[in-house]
């Protein structure tokens, strides 16, 4: 039940082990976030993610006793990076553990969409085109509602 | 009599500044009523570069870490930080 900012890469299977433990529930949920090389719009060949580290590890926290709470979660873990990545690291990785599947991975899937529009990071994309920033998304804010208004279990 | 002010990501490239206190004593404001409103028409004097930069209509505001609309009340000590949408995950 723990949040970790890390520059480093996530060492996914650790990450798992730590998350299902000697005990593991009887349904565990994970979802890992890499770089992808290119938007709608352009090749990317690096992200730099810029943080606001005591927010986000706030935000983070609460997200995960939410989803908790939520979901009646006996464990989750939420890691994300920041700095310079490149493309096909690892960004994100959240993981849940419940005692039926939908509880963990509705979990993941409400900390993804959550921290999407409300951990303090910012993506900024490079590639042969240049540099910019992510603007956000619409889609991203809708399946953010779709946790506020109650649609989603 | 400050509080500290935080610019990220656009924000900050756009101003040239990440973090500054910033002295309430010389902020205008009515009795009881210095919020976040107040604290950016004052940032708003600094030029043309901070009243754009602070009056885009998707600007996110976070006060003590937490965000919060214009109305906030901010005191001694506060950490005021202005940003755009955040783009995590």
């Amino acid at each position: 039940m723990s949040v970790c900012l890390q520059a480093e890469s996530i060492d996914v299977a650790a990450e798992y082990a730590r998350l299902v433990g000697d005990t593991p529930g009887a349904a565990v949920a994970t979802f890992t976030g890499y770089v992808r090389d290119h938007t709608d719009q352009q090749v990317v060949t690096e992200l730099a993610l810029e943080h606001y580290p005591e927010m986000a590890q706030k935000v983070l926290d609460e997200l995960g006793r939410s989803a908790a709470q939520r979901f009646q979660l006996s464990q989750w873990r939420i890691v994300h990076r920041y700095g310079v990545l490149r493309v096909s690291e690892t960004i994100v990785g959240v993981g849940a553990v419940a005692d039926h599947r939908g509880d963990a991975m509705s979990a993941c899937e409400f900390m993804m969409d959550s921290l999407k529009t409300d951990a303090p990071f910012w993506k900024r994309e490079q590639g042969p085109a240049g540099e910019q920033w992510v603007a956000s998304r619409d889609s991203d804010n809708q399946r953010r509602a779709r946790w506020q208004l109650g649609e989603t279990q | 009599m400050s509080i500290t002010i935080k610019l990220f990501s656009a924000l900050r490239e756009a101003l040239g500044e990440s973090e500054f206190e910033l002295d309430l004593v010389e902020i205008e404001h009515a009795p009881n009523e210095l919020d976040v409103a107040v604290i950016k028409a004052a940032l708003s004097k600094r030029g043309a570069a901070w009243r754009d930069a602070l009056n885009q209509p998707n600007l996110v505001h976070a006060l003590n870490h937490k965000v919060v609309f214009t109305d906030a009340l901010v005191a001694e000590g506060d950490e005021l930080a202005f940003f755009p949408p955040m783009t995590g995950g």
